[in-house]
């Protein structure tokens, strides 16, 4: 859950908001996805999530990993004043991304980079894909 | 006939979110730049106009394939118009962790000032 104080200090940004949405369809759909917004790929090896996560650090970060899923949780503080204009959303947030393949929870691992969370988590050896040789008679 | 498409996703440009906070000495800007690195950032001040231009690099592992993305990488850019109040020759600049943060002093005439009351009976 991700509390959003701006649209009530905030009321005639939130109606530039709605409009640019309207004329800028792809903007206004990553507004409404989860937060945070994550990639998952993978190779032979390893499973990745990146998240993306400015201004966070990993102290701030709480990560469970369990073999069926990863949960990302979080708070986001941003600096007290006088906000002149506010956009960033700040507050709890929870994520959980759902992995569908049996991984190695010990060996998981989490970096923060440039404001993007990257987990590799290896699968487990048996689930990594092998080549079995076809032979024609 | 094959006609060239262009679906690339790499070609969106982003409005980076952004917060301003006023202080007594001047403004200071946050702006969310996940992904991009010093060298793609890009800040310029023409004629009291702020342009903020930066580049998120792919995140990809190599050898990776997707899943499921709901990021790309992608061009942000955002243009500020400069208060009067502000003096662009003192802007400092410091990006940490994906953040972009700013510092836009304000000018000296422009400061609040307290002003000394004297009295004499």
């Amino acid at each position: 859950m991700v509390i959003d104080f701006g649209s009530i200090s905030n009321l005639p940004y939130e109606f530039d908001k709605i409009f640019s949405g309207v004329f800028n369809p792809q903007q206004y759909k990553r507004r409404k996805i989860a937060y945070p917004p994550v990639n998952m790929g993978e190779d032979n090896a390893n499973i990745y999530v990146h998240a993306e996560m400015p201004g966070i650090d990993i102290d701030d970060l709480d990560i469970a990993i369990t073999p069926k899923d990863v949960v990302i949780k979080g708070e986001r503080k941003l600096p007290e004043g006088r906000y002149f204009r506010q956009e960033r959303i700040s507050g709890i947030f929870q994520r959980i991304v759902a992995i569908h393949t049996n991984i190695d929870v010990d060996k998981a691992s989490a970096t923060i980079k440039d404001g993007v969370l990257l987990m590799t988590l290896p699968k487990v050896s048996s689930t990594a894909p092998k080549k079995v040789a076809v032979e024609i008679e | 006939m094959i006609e060239e498409t262009r679906t690339n996703k790499d070609m969106d440009e982003i409005d980076p979110a952004t917060d301003i906070v006023e202080t007594e000495n001047g403004f200071f800007m946050y702006m969310d730049l996940p992904g991009v690195k010093k060298k793609d950032l890009n800040i310029d001040v023409e004629e009291n106009v702020l342009v903020i231009a930066a580049k998120a690099t792919k995140q990809a592992v190599d050898g990776e394939i997707f899943i499921q993305q709901e990021f790309g990488s992608g061009d942000y850019r955002r243009r500020f118009n400069l208060a009067v109040v502000v003096d662009p020759d003192n802007i400092r600049a410091n990006l940490k962790n994906g953040v972009l943060e700013l510092f836009l002093p304000r000018k000296n005439a422009t400061k609040p000032r307290k002003i000394k009351v004297s009295q004499s009976d």
